[in-house]
């Protein structure tokens, strides 16, 4: 295809060929040009509907089905059905009409939001009758924090926070698409909109009886404006239907049958596929490269190289430069490129980089002078009074994401516009990276959201959009396909940083501590640092300190999952069962106390929460020998009176003569704030990430071998299979006063301190970096 | 080559050692199998050769000439076959990529194993899901044995 298609106001429609299920599409520019694409049955993202929408959110269309935007991106974390049902619960339609739609990331670049969605309503955090008060911070749109004032406010997915942020104005977005279809049935009947009211899609007229239905006035309602849009309220907990019961994921039909379309299975017309090389050491590039000996290999069409993709478009991170070779498949692509020699331009003092040199680095910080984030007391008299001194250093290693679709993107950039395809957590940083690269504006930018294999932290933190935007660029009227393989994918993330703590506390004779001091080290470009430890501390010590250390290394650091949490939880539970070993007390009742003495806002939950989880878990029953049972506290914001997700968990752990570990039950007691919106979602969440933190208890980590990722493929990276799936994972939900931080990310973190603290009480051996792996767990 | 895809031969002009993953999803457009590892770990691509699983990233087309390759599209025909029915009572996937294998090695546990224990679940599926959905899929996997095993639904 030529450019020259994309401009030709004759072709009407676009050609979509199915063969056996498969997806072709074809281009037309029509006249409202976003994501004028056939909509193929699985596909996720954008398309210009055939009947006006009711607000930015909500089109009802004549059958009755109802769109719904949906302007987070599905992870499995379930906001494709969550966020649909905080429309609908308001918007009283036919939940079994819904047909959830990713929002327009190009409308976002061009229309700002309704004002009636610019104001949280009511008292904050704590107020069950608002929205709760999220953090509006940076209103830049491409930036990583805050809510901007762009059509579709937030699109990035991350933090958790698809629930906290957008609740309120989803809800609004419900209500005022129901008040005015109700305005419209009004307006046709000629009767006071008092008078009238909705359940169901279905439209009474109370006084007569007459009925009607959305579809049937949608149209009418589209050019009704509502006269009073500050005035809608949204309903709270108490008043909800919907939102709160458990309700089936909205895409998992299409994700049993294969139909799903995710980023990876986008073919266009004219496609050719890239391969992709890009140096294995960061801050590397391509010093030569030898097209002439793959020329001639099957379907090779050109080699391009690209730069290190700029800085500043991926969040500072510095990848490394490469080369693409195009084909006319990907696996001729990936052949060829196999077979190209490739001789890279490597930093030297990035080359020297190792994990034993990088730890050593960073376990050296820990002394560095640094002023401490919390200081409360006076933490070096309490220790020259302390009847006993427990000290411990913990470490742990560098993490990818190693989501399971490899990255990729599909771009096409012609004269003046660019459209992508692809699974992307945050839409309106890759329109900027796109505008940036072409010099096409942000509003000729189309970015077609897709499902996405794995999110995990803005799937994957790497620049899989910038280099197909680089290598389509220079081949514009070419769609270009880029796919990385296993290997690359693992180059071309972030990692969780290697981390190291030191934690010390002085206990009196009672084993009861006077003093903790917490001192942490991760790169210093790492997210997340102060998670855990930050405020106040979580168990009570009267003297009490907090620093934060660092080093710089070339590993790309970024959001992986948790952030912060996994790595500080680890160490700040892991130290309270030495504590309470040393004092010879009870894991749960040496916690529990520690809590009750803080002043902490929430200490009554995060009590609640170790009472309900040991109760359930049989706390204190006798196990059989090689059994044990440790418990453990996972709080996101629990020092802050604010947002807050507070749990607990109690693993019961086995450990075979042979060092065979298994994760025999979970208890988990977790907070529902006021309520959840999808309880099932939630429950879903904690089952995963229960095993996804066993990974990193158990096996996951990345080595930095001549400033190299050592670990790059699932033979050397391993994942658990079923195998290893805790037989038993009992979920009890308890309420409390305030809205939930999330909960989709720093869950099931206690798992690593669980085993590590099991093995201990089983074995004698007390082990203090991960993964497992590395060491030997038999006993006799 | 003569290749027979979901009941339907097609003819494809590919080197013989390409592997079946990329002739299925590049020349046939069955998108539904997915790549993930490339080298037959995590099981993402698994389809069927005469009823036996395989992961088609590392089997060469030419061993599938002459032999019935099944893909998740050719399960059912309408996304009802009882496994798949399971999944959806379960509410099995979050993100999904691994899915398509995995009921693919599921099918293939259950015409072993029609009742399939816990431990034979444990050594047949070996199907790595990064979202860590296990906990379902071995309710789900039960679900669709008693399904089958009362006259709901064949493999």
């Amino acid at each position: 295809m030529s450019d020259n298609d994309l401009t030709m106001p004759n072709l009407s429609r676009r050609d979509v060929l199915a063969t056996a299920g498969a997806l072709v599409i074809g281009f037309w520019l029509p006249p409202r040009a976003d994501a004028q694409i056939i909509h193929p049955e699985g596909a996720a993202w954008a398309v210009e509907p055939a009947t006006e929408e009711v607000n930015a959110w909500v089109v009802v269309n004549p059958d009755e089905t109802v769109i719904v935007r949906i302007g987070q991106t599905e992870l499995g974390q379930g906001v494709w059905t969550s966020n649909a049902m905080m429309v609908a619960e308001e918007l009283q339609c036919d939940w079994s009409k819904v047909r959830p739609q990713y929002a327009s990331a190009n409308r976002d670049a061009k229309e700002m939001a309704p004002a009636w969605t610019l104001k949280v309503p009511g008292n904050g955090a704590q107020d069950p009758s608002g929205g709760g008060e999220p953090e509006f911070g940076d209103r830049n749109r491409t930036g990583v924090s805050g809510i901007p004032d762009s059509l579709y406010r937030r699109m990035r997915t991350n933090a958790a926070s698809s629930v906290k942020d957008g609740r309120y104005y989803l809800q609004l977005a419900g209500a005022e698409a129901r008040e005015r279809l109700l305005l419209a049935a009004a307006k046709l009947w000629g009767v006071p909109v008092e008078e009238v009211s909705s359940k169901n899609s279905i439209i009474t007229h109370r006084p007569t009886g007459r009925t009607t239905t959305y579809g049937k006035v949608a149209s009418l309602a589209a050019e009704t404006p509502h006269p009073h849009p500050e005035r809608i309220r949204i309903k709270p907990p108490s008043e909800w239907t919907l939102m709160g019961t458990e309700q089936k994921n909205l895409d998992v039909p299409m994700k049993v049958s294969g139909k799903a379309v995710y980023g990876i299975d986008v073919h266009l017309p004219g496609m050719k596929w890239a391969a992709v090389k890009s140096c294995p050491v960061y801050g590397g590039k391509v010093k030569r490269y030898d097209f002439e000996r793959i020329r001639t290999e099957p379907g090779v069409i050109s080699a391009i190289q690209f730069p290190i993709p700029e800085p500043r478009l991926i969040r500072g991170r510095i990848f490394g430069g490469g080369v693409a070779v195009l084909a006319d498949s990907w696996y001729q692509a990936k052949a060829a490129i196999e077979k190209m020699p490739i001789e890279w331009d490597v930093p030297p003092e990035n080359a020297a980089r190792n994990t034993d040199n990088i730890r050593a680095k960073l376990l050296a910080s820990l002394d560095d002078p640094v002023k401490a984030s919390v200081n409360l007391g006076d933490c070096d008299s309490a220790f020259r009074t302390a009847a006993k001194i427990v000290e411990a250093t913990y470490t742990v290693p560098y993490l990818p994401r190693a989501r399971m679709e490899p990255g990729n993107a599909t771009v096409l950039v012609t004269d003046n516009r660019v459209d992508i395809w692809l699974g992307d957590q945050s839409p309106q940083e890759t329109r900027y990276s796109a505008s940036q690269i072409t010099g096409i504006p942000e509003t000729n930018v189309y970015v077609h959201l897709c499902h996405l294999g794995g999110g995990y932290g803005r799937n994957g933190n790497g620049p899989q959009a910038e280099q197909a935007i680089y290598i389509a660029n220079k081949n514009r009227g070419t769609p270009i396909h880029l796919l990385w393989t296993r290997e690359e994918d693992f180059i071309n993330t972030t990692y969780r940083s290697i981390g190291v703590a030191r934690l010390r506390a002085a206990l009196d004779k009672d084993g009861w501590p006077i003093a903790i001091e917490a001192r942490t080290a991760t790169d210093a470009e790492a997210p997340g640092a102060n998670a855990g430890f930050d405020g106040a501390p979580r168990y009570f010590a009267p003297n009490y300190r907090f620093s934060i250390h660092s080093a710089r290394f070339h590993i790309p650091v970024g959001t992986r999952r948790g952030v912060g949490a996994p790595a500080q939880h680890f160490y700040r539970e892991s130290f309270m069962d030495e504590l309470a070993h040393a004092a010879g007390k009870d894991p749960y009742l040496y916690r529990r106390e520690l809590i009750a003495r803080t002043t902490l806002p929430y200490k009554a939950d995060m009590i609640k929460a170790l009472d309900v989880a040991a109760e359930m878990s049989g706390w204190g029953k006798p196990l059989p020998r090689g059994t044990a049972r440790a418990i453990a506290l996972e709080e996101h914001g629990a020092e802050a009176g604010h947002h807050a997700t507070i749990s607990a968990m109690v693993h019961t752990v086995s450990l075979g003569k042979q060092g065979q570990v298994r994760v025999e039950r979970v208890d988990v007691a977790h907070e529902e704030g006021f309520s959840l919106v999808n309880p099932l979602s939630v429950r879903k969440q904690i089952e995963g990430q229960i095993v996804w933190f066993y990974n990193d208890a158990m096996y996951q980590e990345c080595n930095v071998a001549e400033g190299r990722i050592a670990e790059n493929n699932f033979d050397r990276f391993l994942l658990s299979r079923i195998k290893e799936d805790p037989p038993q994972i009992n979920i009890r939900f308890f309420k409390t006063g305030h809205w939930m931080n999330g909960m989709g990310h720093d869950r099931g973190t206690s798992i690593q301190s669980a085993i590590t603290d099991a093995v201990f009480q089983i074995s004698g051996k007390r082990y203090r970096d991960l993964p497992l792996r590395n060491h030997d767990l038999t006993w006799s | 080559m003569d290749l027979s895809v979901n009941g339907v031969r097609h003819s494809v002009d590919v080197a013989p050692d390409t592997p079946l993953l990329w002739v299925i999803r590049d020349q046939l457009r069955l998108t539904g199998t997915k790549f993930s590892c490339g080298i037959a770990q995590c099981g993402a691509c698994t389809v069927h050769i005469d009823g036996r699983p395989v992961r088609s990233c590392s089997v060469p087309v030419s061993a599938a000439a002459g032999k019935a390759v099944t893909t998740i599209e050719g399960l059912s025909p309408d996304g009802r076959h009882p496994v798949q029915l399971a999944w959806m009572e379960l509410d099995v996937p979050q993100c999904g990529y691994c899915q398509s294998g995995m009921i693919m090695s599921v099918v293939a546990l259950l015409k072993r194993h029609p009742n399939p224990t816990d431990a034979d679940i444990d050594a047949e599926v070996t199907n790595a899901c990064r979202c860590s959905t296990y906990h379902r899929i071995r309710q789900a996997i039960h679900v669709a044995a008693a399904k089958i095993s009362t006259g709901g639904g064949s493999l």
